[in-house]
């Protein structure tokens, strides 16, 4: 039995915790369902930057740290370094997507067509204060398009592909065919198993397309929202176009271990958007793709990969700038550490300040004083 | 024979939380710092349970060097008592079963926020520091792919000229804690905010520190008996904090690292910083037994080195 040195801060730190959880309402497993039923994209949202598919655990997450997304995208990371890697899905086509929603910016129509799906985007965006009053079900009173309670569930969801039952073919595959871009070269798909994986290898820059893709369908949905704006709105060189934007169930397909025949395990939900942009030469492509429903995100990152190379001094056109500084769980856990005490780093830099003043030079001491060292 | 039988039985998480592969990672990258004084080396750096910038570099180290013989110690700011050192300590041992304790000299491990102990270290102990920010030349090129250039040509001319800055601009050298260090003569490493009072007690140790960055993904090392010189020029010297005129409020010593203490009417008192030095001299004065190392300062401020702080006559004499 470990003996334990000091008690103080052990009991303040239980005490803590306690008092956080008796300003909530009590836990059960019935809220935990509930969250998963009734708040799918914020769970879609903890699931993608968590990067683990786990809608029950990610409701649970939410649940456990009463609504504070950085807290509950820690617990679903936390958990899942912990799980062993069992085995590597086969990769998924777009073509083999079922895919519920589907735009393309760039044409009025599309091989396939445009799929409007489950959208709020041209819902007029007003509270309804009836359901308060209690007035009416679930589902009454509103228009079909203002109607958010019927979640979808994956019992409720098709099992084919909504509209023409043959595959949605990629818009970027007509425009290869028709020569606007270079043709994919002819390589056999690499194993899943052989891929660079940001979660157990060091990132080094210029990273491989891998851990740049990885990075951001794990990447905070607000940072990455902050810089890919940064570039739509004025810093970037390019004014891109979403070609296509895709909201899909994907089929985890793994191999048989005994008689190699290939098998869906389930399913999950991915968002995915690819963007063009338009030079004078060449058309040029950005890619992001997350688990879970998450438009603004893959959007957004989509544009930054596009942008992340571009030869400007924007940091947003920065792969290193980038992928450092929308990673959610090192981004929120450096920014609270600020609470930690740093009294012992402080008084250095102050040491250092007084010996300044005492010798009477000039100015007083700023940036170098330590204050940016006390971390 | 049943199923339940022949399973393993059911374990939360891995010894010391990280999985088997993580740990090996771990300790493969631990070896090569330990071969490469003073050089970062990347790794993959998991998600644990605390947040990141709370010592979860610091963690992932202890967490694959200890075994459950092991006695650890934890350290936040020199307090063994603090929150955040209490939290981690509780972790270590809930996931390792290691013994915990105060005492520098029964630990054989010590992670800690920010402070050397004021007892010397022996052989055979490893002091694990947790970093926050693992590139010294931070300051001077924020991008790390240049950064790495600049170690692999060890071209630190932009440190010194930011050196001779300081001393043009403010007559002296005013970095604060992080007192770049060059190792081994090779590569400059920032021995983590320790204040400048701890940064001589790597240079030459009997013990091995290991300095890890859990959100950087770096980790290195300072092997036993390796040269660990603070960057200065031939006729301007590094000087550690000024504890001259100072004396700890709960024991009456002098020239160990001080905590000040405002007070409320103006001015400040004082106390040794390291909660676990203090413990024992108070168990001293109160006649219980207590074993007292030697410490790094004696109580007249005399590093143990002789030679090794070029300025500690001045820092002695008041200046």
């Amino acid at each position: 039995m470990a003996y334990v040195a000091a008690r103080g801060g052990e009991q303040a730190i239980l005490r803590a915790e306690a008092l956080h959880g008796r300003l909530r309402a009590p836990l059960s497993a019935a809220i935990v369902r509930q969250i998963e039923a009734h708040l799918p994209y914020l769970v879609d949202r903890v699931m993608g930057e968590g990067s683990l598919y786990a809608p029950e655990l990610a409701a649970l997450a939410l649940a456990q740290s009463g609504g504070d997304l950085y807290e509950a995208v820690l617990l679903l990371r936390a958990y899942r370094s912990t799980q062993p890697r069992i085995a590597y899905a086969e990769p998924v086509g777009q073509e083999q997507l079922h895919t519920l929603r589907r735009i393309s910016a760039a044409f009025k129509d599309i091989p396939g067509g445009q799929i409007l799906g489950p959208t709020l985007d041209y819902s007029h965006r007003l509270l309804r204060l009836d359901l308060l009053d209690g007035l009416g079900g679930p589902e009454h009173g509103g228009a079909p398009s203002s109607s958010t309670d019927g979640a979808v569930t994956p019992a409720e969801l098709p099992q084919t592909p909504p509209g023409p039952s043959s595959p949605l073919p990629a818009v970027a595959d007509w425009q290869r065919a028709s020569g606007l871009l270079a043709t994919l070269p002819d390589a056999p798909a690499p194993d899943p198993a052989e891929l660079p994986d940001v979660t157990r290898d060091p990132v080094h820059f210029p990273a491989p397309r891998a851990h740049r893709l990885q990075s951001l369908a794990r990447a905070d949905t607000g940072g990455a929202l902050a810089l890919g704006y940064a570039s739509m709105r004025g810093y970037g060189l390019a004014h891109p176009t979403v070609n296509e934007l895709r909201l899909a169930h994907a089929d985890v397909l793994l191999r048989h271990p005994i008689t190699g025949a290939t098998f869906s395990a389930g399913r999950v939900r991915v968002s995915q958007c690819e963007v063009v942009n338009t030079s004078a030469v060449e058309l040029r492509l950005g890619y992001a793709a997350t688990l879970g429903w998450n438009e603004v995100k893959v959007i957004a990152a989509a544009m930054l990969d596009l942008e992340m190379d571009a030869p400007t001094p924007h940091p947003a056109h920065r792969e290193e700038f980038v992928l450092y500084h929308t990673e959610p769980v090192e981004s929120s856990g450096f920014c609270i550490h600020y609470k930690l005490p740093h009294y012992v780093t402080f008084q250095s830099g102050l040491d250092a300040l007084r010996a300044v003043r005492a010798e009477g030079s000039e100015g007083s001491v700023q940036a170098q004083s330590g204050a940016e060292e006390q971390a | 024979m049943k199923l339940a039988q022949l399973a393993h039985p059911r374990q939360d998480y891995s010894y010391g939380f990280l999985d088997e592969f993580g740990k090996r990672e771990l300790r493969r990258r631990m070896l090569k710092a330990v071969a490469i004084p003073g050089h970062q080396v990347p790794y993959a750096s998991r998600e644990l349970p605390i947040a990141r910038g709370w010592g979860t570099g610091g963690l992932q180290v202890t967490l694959s060097l200890v075994g459950p013989g092991d006695t650890v110690k934890v350290i936040d700011q020199g307090a063994d008592d603090s929150v955040n050192a209490a939290n981690l300590r509780r972790f270590i041992a809930r996931m390792t079963g290691v013994s915990t304790t105060a005492d520098t000299l029964a630990a054989t491990v010590i992670q800690s926020r920010h402070r050397v102990p004021e007892e010397r270290l022996r052989e055979g102990q490893a002091l694990v520091l947790q970093v926050p920010d693992p590139e010294p030349l931070r300051r001077v090129q924020p991008d790390s792919s240049k950064a790495l250039e600049m170690h692999a040509d060890a071209d630190y001319a932009q440190m010194w000229l930011s050196l001779y800055e300081q001393l043009v601009r403010f007559g002296r050298f005013v970095q604060g804690a992080s007192y770049p260090v060059l190792v081994h003569g090779r590569y400059l490493m920032s021995p983590s905010p320790i204040p400048r009072w701890d940064t001589p007690d790597l240079h030459q140790a009997a013990h091995l520190t290991l300095l890890s960055a859990g959100r950087e993904k770096r980790l290195y090392a300072v092997p036993p008996y390796t040269d660990v010189r603070p960057i200065e020029f031939e006729d301007v010297f590094f000087q550690v904090e000024q504890m001259v005129g100072r004396v700890c409020a709960v024991t009456g010593a002098r020239n160990k690292f001080m905590d000040a203490l405002p007070l409320a009417g103006g001015g400040s008192i004082f106390r040794i910083s390291d909660t676990g030095y203090v413990a024992k001299l108070l168990d001293a004065a109160r006649g219980k037994p207590a074993t007292i190392g030697p410490t790094y300062y004696d109580d007249e401020g005399r590093f143990f080195q002789p030679g090794v702080l070029r300025d500690e006559g001045q820092a002695r004499n008041g200046r």
